[in-house]
């Protein structure tokens, strides 16, 4: 009796407040991306890209992109090595058994759409491909961190990686008979198909994270004045929520699509 | 002459302004290079155990698959033997039961008929005795009939007969013919 009286009156102050939330929503008056960015922005990384001149080179580097990568390497490592401690013949971890998961997940996908000689080589790449981009996708979801994958860099680097290991695979099972199907009168549709096939993989992830990050950085920005303190704060909520959907999603989707074009030029059909 | 846009000023290439969304600048090989570093990184200290004991595992599982079908085997082996062996027990009981049956039935009917051949036996042997008996009696009657009536005739030659006699004769002829044993 006295439980429920008190859940009756948990719940009561929960719609309340959840009312006066709607009330003091923000209305997103003076709202400005860049401004909101530069102050969200705790660690006060460069936002801009900075000039450097690497061994002679000039170029221009996304500083918080490096910084906030090499977070995402220690924690993709300390996952690595947690999972690796706690591995057994008999009695796994949690995170262990979630970790064989993943493996067992991709070598069942990896090993479905290639023979086995061929997707051994690149079994450790797959799997790098997708713990690096969920932890560096994740990311973007933590306070005060930033998704290294909402930078193009990131994305058209990993992107390039897959490019050539399409070539590289191709050379190395099928020979020059990979190249067969550029032999009609004007070669221009297969040759765009294949640059079509690492922008796309990058710019899918590209566009994924950095519209998450501009959506997360805009729900933020619209607490201000009296709502200072809870604007934009349920459809925040709701939205990192959706957030690790899509953090998931894409991680998986940039993985079997790797797998998916690199197997599309070993298989012993290709035409 | 065809005049290609520069890449400046395509929009989402341009340097200009501030932050742009899409630049690609040397950024992108420093990241090739971490994402590499991090490879072999992890499959120094996350990957090499984790496949290990995922091959362990493996292993693992065959080996105690291949014992648990090797044991079925065998239970298979010694179910057949064991049936073969009750198969062959349960004919052995039923053909020793049987035969237990027949010389049963033969003893029985050997029994039996030893017990007629003695009913019969015996009864031929009292017919006989009887027979024997009947003959001797008769003689014996016979015997005594023929005594008694010499003896009759004797009395009837000495006295002489009147009535009065005569009916006496045969009075005692009756009672004597009573008193005979038999």
């Amino acid at each position: 009796m006295k439980e429920e009286s008190r859940f009756k009156k948990r719940l009561f102050l929960g719609l309340l407040l959840i009312f006066v939330l709607f009330i003091v929503s923000g209305c997103g008056e003076n709202f400005d991306l860049h401004r909101t960015e530069q102050e969200v922005n705790f660690w006060k990384v460069p936002l801009e890209p900075v000039e450097v001149n690497i061994a002679g080179i000039e170029t221009k580097l996304n500083l918080n992109t490096v910084y906030f990568t090499w977070v995402a390497m220690a924690l993709t490592l300390l996952l690595g090595f947690a999972a690796a401690r706690g591995c057994s013949v008999r009695r796994p971890t949690k995170l262990a058994s979630m970790m064989e998961l993943v493996f067992d997940f991709l070598k069942s996908q990896l090993y479905g759409s290639m023979a086995e000689k061929k997707a051994r080589g690149i079994y450790l790449l797959i799997i790098s491909y997708f713990l690096f981009i969920l932890v560096c996708n994740l990311m973007g979801l933590v306070p005060t961190l930033e998704a290294p994958t909402g930078d193009i860099n990131t994305t058209l680097g990993l992107a390039l990686i897959t490019f050539v290991m399409i070539y590289v695979w191709g050379l190395r099972y099928t020979g020059p008979k990979m190249f067969k199907h550029y032999i009609m009168p004007i070669p221009i549709l297969p040759i765009v198909e294949d640059f079509a096939k690492p922008v796309t993989l990058a710019f899918r992830l590209f566009g994924n994270m950095k519209g998450k990050h501009i959506m997360t950085v805009a729900l933020l920005g619209l607490i201000t004045g009296m709502a200072e303190y809870c604007g934009g704060f349920l459809a925040s909520v709701v939205w990192l929520a959706f957030g690790i959907f899509v953090s998931a999603i894409q991680a998986f989707v940039f993985t079997v699509l790797s797998i998916a074009y690199i197997s599309m030029v070993v298989s012993d059909d290709h035409h | 002459m065809v005049s290609w846009p520069k890449p400046a000023t395509v929009p989402f290439l341009r340097k200009e302004g501030k932050n742009p969304v899409v630049e690609i600048n040397g950024t992108i090989v420093v990241q090739i290079i971490h994402f590499l570093l991090l490879l072999l990184l992890l499959r120094l200290v996350a990957y090499k155990p984790i496949l290990k004991i995922l091959d362990e595992r493996q292993m693992y599982v065959a080996s105690n698959i291949e014992q648990a079908e090797k044991q079925r085997a065998e239970a298979e082996r010694i179910k057949a033997e064991f049936e073969a062996e009750m198969r062959r027990v349960r004919e052995e009981a039923q053909q020793i039961i049987e035969r237990a049956t027949k010389a049963s039935e033969e003893q029985a009917q050997a029994i039996m008929e030893a017990a007629k051949e003695e009913t019969t036996r015996l009864k031929e042997g009292a017919l006989a005795d009887i027979e024997r008996e009947k003959d001797k009696a008769l003689a014996e009657l016979k015997d005594q009939v023929a005594s008694m009536a010499i003896l009759v005739a004797g009395k009837v030659i000495r006295d002489g007969l009147n009535i009065d006699a005569q009916h006496k004769l045969v009075q005692d002829a009756i009672s004597e013919v009573k008193n005979l044993p038999c």
